[in-house]
C-alpha cells in the first residue's frame, strides 16, 4: 500500500465527515418549528421567547452557530441537549447499549435464519416445502415490522406472559437477565424482518450457483448436490449476499426506529425520533454526526483492510 | 443435525433469561389482601414524556404531571376537584383590599432535610417574576409586586392589583418552592418537599419515584414506588396492560377502552378534566373574520355523533365553551350553535360563500386523526373543502401559535384558566372583543369569588355566542386499573397526577 493511498483515502475521510457535519446543520435549520417555543411553551410571553432564543443561541447568524458547533466537534464536545443540557456523547452511550445489541443480534440472528433456509429453498424449489419456505419470506417481506412486533407480544407477552411486552429494566443492564429478557422479542421482530429480505438473496444466489459449471463438475466427481453446496456453492454465493447485508445495515437502522417504537426500547432510534419533534437542534446534529461518523470511519478502515488482504489491489495507487 | 440442537439450546437460555427477569419483576408479596401495602410499586402508564425535570424552566403538562404535588409542591395545592387547599403554609390571611396576602409556614423540609424557610419562598418567588425569568408561569404571577419574608416562617405577598386567579397561580407551577441556593440540575435531579423523591429517568423508557419516608407531611406515600411507563403507541401500551406490566393506564381512547370493557381483571374510572379540543379559527383572517362563517363552522359539525365515533360518552363529552364542570362558573352552552347543517348552509351563503369555501386546518400529529376526518367529512356537506395539514407539535408551536399563520387549528387545550386568554387579542386566535376583555379584568380584580364567577361565566357564553372558536368535544380523564389498585385521582390526570393516596391492596 502506498502512502499516497492513505493520505488520500483520509483526506477524502476528513471531507466527508466535513460535508456530513454542513449538511446536518442546513437541514436541520431548514425544518420549520422553534426549540424556544417548546421550551416556552403556551403561556410564554413574546419577551420571554426573546430571552429563551438569546440563552440558547438561536438568535445568532448560522455561521457563527455552525463555526461554534464545528469548533466543539473538533475538541471532541459533541454538544448539551438544548432542551435539558444533557451530553450528546453520554446520552448516546446510554442509548447504544440498547440499539446496540438490539441490531447485532437480530442481524446476526438473520444470517442464522436466512442462509439455511434460503439454501434449502433453492435446494427443494420444486417441491412443496421448498416452495413454503420461499412463500414464507415472501409473506415476511410483506408484513409490516411494527404489526410483527405487536403481534409477537401478544402471543409471548399477553398470552404466554414468558417475556415482557414493553420497555427496558430502568437500572439498564444492572440485572442482565432482566435485560435480555425485555430484548427477545424486539430482536426476534427486527429478525425475521430483515431474514424475510435476506432469504429471497441467499436462495436467488444459490439457485444461480446451483446452475454454475464447478458445481456440475463437483457433482461428477461423485458429490450429491448438498454436499457439492456445502463445500463449493456456498463461498460463491455469499458474494452476493454478503454485498446485500452491508445494504441491509441501513435498513436494520430504520427497523430499529420501528421496533424501538413498537416495543417502547429507550434506543437510538426512539430517542432521534423524539429529539426531531422537539427540535432540539443541538442534540440531533450531534447524534447525526457522531452516528454517520462511525460508519465512515468503518468504511475507511474496511477499505485500508481490503488493500493490505488483496494483493491484486496492493499496487494500485 | 448440530444446528437446530444449538438454536434449541439458545431458545432455552433466553426463555430461563426471561424466567429469571419475570421471577426478578414480581410485586412484594406477603401483604394480605384488602389490606394496603406499603411495600408496593405501581407501574403506570403515561403517554407524553417530559423533555426535561426542570420545572421552573421547561414547559409542558408532561412534567407538571408528575412533578406537582409528587415531587414538588407549593404554599398551596389544588384537590381533586378543583379546590384550593393547604400546603407547605396555611391558607393565607388576605387584606381587604386583596392585595396582600399573608401565609404562615407550615414545619416542612426538603428532601435533603433542611427546612422550607420563608428566604425560600421569597427567592422562589423572586425569580419567578424576575425581568429575565423564562419560567413558564411568569405571565401568572403577573400582579405579583413583591415577596417579603418577614421571618423565618411568615411570607407576605403584596399584589400590585387584585387578583382572584393568584391562589390558583400558587397551586400551579410556579409557585413551586425550592430550596435558596440549592446549586443542583433541575433538568434531571430535584430537591423537593413531596412525598415522593424522583430516584430515577431512563430517558426514553421511564422514570421513577421512590416513597420520601422522611416526609413532613401528616400522611406519608402509601407504596414504595412508582414507575412512569412511558408508552407512546397506543398498541404498544394496550398489550402491556392485558401482560399485567401495568397497574394503572391513563391516556384512555376508545380502542382501549373497548379493550377492557367488561373484564373483571380492569376497573375503568371516569372523571372530568379541563381538556378540551379547541377547533380554533384565526378570528383576524379571511373569511373567518365573518362571525357568520364561524357559526356555520360550529353548526355544521354533529358533536354528539363525534363524542360516538371516538368511542362514547365514557371518554369525551361535548364543550360548548371553554369552561369544564370543575370550574364554579360553568354553565352548559352546548345549545349554542347547535347541530344545523341546514343553518349552516344558509349562513354560509348569507356570507357569500354559496359556491363553496377553502380551508385549511393545522393539527399536530400527536393527535389520532380521527378527529380532524370526521370534522372535514361534516365541513364537506355543507361545502367547505378543508385541507387536514399534520404537522409536528413543535411547528403547530412555532407556526400557529406564535406567528397565527393559519386558518383552523385543531389542540387538546389542557392547562386551566385558559379561558383568561380570550382577553388577550394577541394569543392565537386572535379573537378580540372589548366585552370580554372588559370582564376579564373585572373577573380578576373582582371583589368575591363569586363576583368573578359571575362575570367569567358571561365570558364563557360571550365567546360562545360569537363563535370565537370551537370546542369541538372536552376529553374526560378515564384510567384502568387493575383490582386493589385505588386512591389515584380521577379527574384531569393530564394536566396533574398527585399519587399521595395511591394505594395497592393486593398484589398482582
Amino acid at each position: 500500500m502506498t502512502p499516497v493511498f492513505l493520505v488520500r483515502r483520509l483526506g477524502l475521510l476528513a471531507a466527508a465527515l466535513f460535508g456530513v457535519s454542513l449538511l446536518i446543520f442546513v437541514l436541520l435549520r431548514l425544518l420549520p418549528g422553534d426549540v424556544a417555543t417548546i421550551v416556552g411553551g403556551v403561556q410564554a410571553t413574546p419577551e420571554q421567547l426573546a430571552v429563551l432564543r438569546e440563552r440558547l443561541g438561536t438568535d445568532r447568524p448560522l455561521p457563527v452557530q455552525y463555526a461554534e458547533w464545528a469548533g466543539g466537534v473538533l475538541t471532541g464536545d459533541f454538544g448539551r441537549s438544548m432542551l435539558n443540557g444533557v451530553s450528546v456523547t453520554d446520552e448516546l452511550a446510554r442509548k447504544l447499549v440498547v440499539t446496540l445489541p438490539l441490531t447485532l443480534t437480530a442481524a446476526v440472528l438473520a444470517v442464522a435464519i436466512a442462509v439455511p433456509l434460503g439454501a434449502y429453498a433453492a435446494l427443494r424449489q420444486r417441491a412443496p416445502d421448498g416452495a413454503a419456505v420461499s412463500a414464507l419470506g415472501q409473506l415476511g417481506v410483506a408484513v409490516p415490522t411494527f404489526w410483527m412486533g405487536i403481534m409477537l407480544s401478544v402471543v409471548f407477552a399477553v398470552q404466554l406472559r414468558l417475556l415482557p411486552a414493553q420497555g427496558f429494566p430502568a437500572d439498564g443492564w444492572a440485572e442482565p437477565g432482566r435485560a435480555a429478557a425485555s430484548l427477545v422479542l424486539p430482536v426476534l421482530t427486527l429478525a425475521l424482518a430483515q431474514a424475510a429480505v435476506l432469504l429471497r438473496f441467499v436462495r436467488s444466489a444459490t439457485l444461480e450457483v446451483l446452475q454454475a459449471d464447478f458445481l456440475r463438475t463437483a457433482r461428477a466427481k461423485g458429490l450429491t448436490t448438498g454436499a457439492a453446496l456445502l463445500r463449493h456453492g456456498l463461498r460463491n454465493a455469499a458474494m452476493p449476499v454478503v454485498s446485500v447485508l452491508g445494504i441491509q445495515i441501513a435498513s436494520l437502522i430504520v427497523g430499529a426506529v420501528v421496533v424501538e417504537q413498537a416495543f417502547s426500547l429507550p434506543g437510538v432510534g426512539k430517542m432521534l425520533l423524539a429529539d426531531v419533534g422537539n427540535r432540539d437542534l443541538v442534540k440531533v446534529q450531534g447524534t447525526v454526526l457522531l452516528l454517520s461518523g462511525l460508519v465512515l470511519v468503518l468504511g475507511t478502515v474496511i477499505d485500508i483492510v481490503h488493500r493490505l488482504a488483496d494483493p491484486r489491489l496492493r499496487d494500485t495507487p | 443435525m448440530r444446528s437446530p440442537r444449538i438454536i434449541a439450546l439458545a431458545v432455552t437460555a433466553l426463555l430461563l433469561a426471561a424466567g429469571c427477569g419475570a421471577a426478578d419483576d414480581g410485586s412484594p408479596t406477603g401483604a394480605a389482601p384488602g389490606r394496603p401495602d406499603p411495600r408496593a410499586e405501581v407501574d403506570v402508564r403515561l403517554l407524553l414524556e417530559p423533555t426535561s425535570l426542570d420545572i421552573t424552566k421547561v414547559a409542558g403538562a408532561a412534567l407538571e404531571q408528575i412533578l406537582l404535588g409528587n415531587v414538588y409542591e407549593g404554599l398551596v395545592k389544588y384537590t381533586d376537584d378543583g379546590k384550593i387547599e393547604p400546603g407547605l403554609a396555611a391558607l393565607p390571611e388576605v387584606s381587604g383590599d386583596g392585595l396582600t396576602y399573608t401565609f404562615t409556614l407550615n414545619r416542612a423540609t426538603f428532601h435533603d432535610g433542611s427546612p422550607v424557610t420563608a428566604a425560600d419562598v421569597e427567592d422562589s418567588f423572586g425569580k419567578v417574576i424576575a425581568a429575565d425569568s423564562v419560567n413558564p408561569a411568569k405571565a401568572s404571577f403577573a400582579s405579583v409586586e413583591k415577596v417579603e419574608a418577614k421571618d423565618d416562617t411568615t411570607v407576605v405577598i403584596t399584589l400590585a392589583r387584585r387578583d382572584t386567579t393568584f391562589l390558583y397561580a400558587l397551586a400551579g407551577r410556579g409557585g413551586v418552592v425550592l430550596k435558596k441556593g440549592a446549586a443542583n440540575r433541575l433538568d434531571d435531579s430535584e430537591n423537593g418537599t413531596g412525598p415522593f423523591r424522583l430516584q430515577n429517568w431512563q430517558r426514553g423508557s421511564t422514570i421513577t419515584f421512590v416513597r420520601d419516608d422522611a416526609y413532613w407531611g401528616q400522611a406519608k406515600a402509601k407504596v414504595a414506588k412508582v414507575v412512569f411507563h412511558y408508552i407512546a403507541d397506543e398498541n404498544t401500551a394496550l398489550n402491556a396492560l392485558r401482560a399485567g406490566e401495568i397497574d394503572l393506564y391513563t391516556g384512555t381512547t376508545g380502542d382501549s377502552y373497548a379493550a377492557v370493557q367488561g373484564d373483571p381483571g380492569f376497573t375503568v374510572t371516569t372523571g372530568n378534566s379541563n381538556t378540551i379540543f379547541v377547533l380554533a379559527f384565526n378570528n383576524s383572517r379571511g373569511p373567518l373574520k365573518d362571525p357568520r362563517v364561524r357559526h356555520a363552522l360550529r353548526r355544521a359539525v354533529d358533536k354528539d355523533g363525534l363524542v360516538t365515533t371516538l368511542g362514547g360518552d365514557h371518554l369525551y363529552a361535548k364543550a360548548g365553551s371553554h369552561t369544564a364542570p370543575t370550574d364554579p362558573w360553568y354553565e352548559d352552552l352546548t345549545s349554542i350553535d347547535s347541530y344545523d347543517p341546514a343553518a349552516a348552509k344558509a349562513l354560509l351563503a348569507q356570507a357569500g360563500h354559496a359556491a363553496g369555501l377553502d380551508l385549511e386546518l393545522t393539527v399536530p400529529n400527536i393527535y389520532p386523526s380521527t378527529m380532524a376526518d370526521y370534522i372535514a367529512a361534516q365541513y364537506k356537506a355543507v361545502g367547505v373543502n378543508l385541507k387536514v395539514n399534520t404537522v409536528e407539535f413543535g411547528v403547530w408551536l412555532d407556526k400557529v401559535y406564535t406567528k397565527a399563520d393559519y386558518d383552523l387549528s385543531l389542540v387538546a387545550h389542557v392547562e386551566p384558566l385558559t379561558i383568561l386568554q380570550y382577553a388577550q387579542p394577541g394569543y392565537y386566535w386572535r379573537y378580540d372583543n372589548p366585552d370580554v376583555r372588559k370582564w376579564t379584568e373585572e373577573a380578576i380584580s373582582a371583589g368575591s369569588d363569586a363576583e368573578r364567577d359571575t362575570l367569567l361565566g358571561q365570558v364563557a357564553r360571550k365567546i360562545s355566542e360569537d363563535a370565537a372558536a370551537d370546542w369541538v368535544v372536552r376529553s374526560l380523564s378515564t384510567s384502568i386499573a387493575r383490582p386493589g389498585v385505588t386512591g389515584f385521582p380521577k379527574n384531569d390526570t393530564n394536566a396533574r397526577l398527585d399519587l399521595s393516596g395511591l394505594t395497592v391492596t393486593t398484589p398482582r
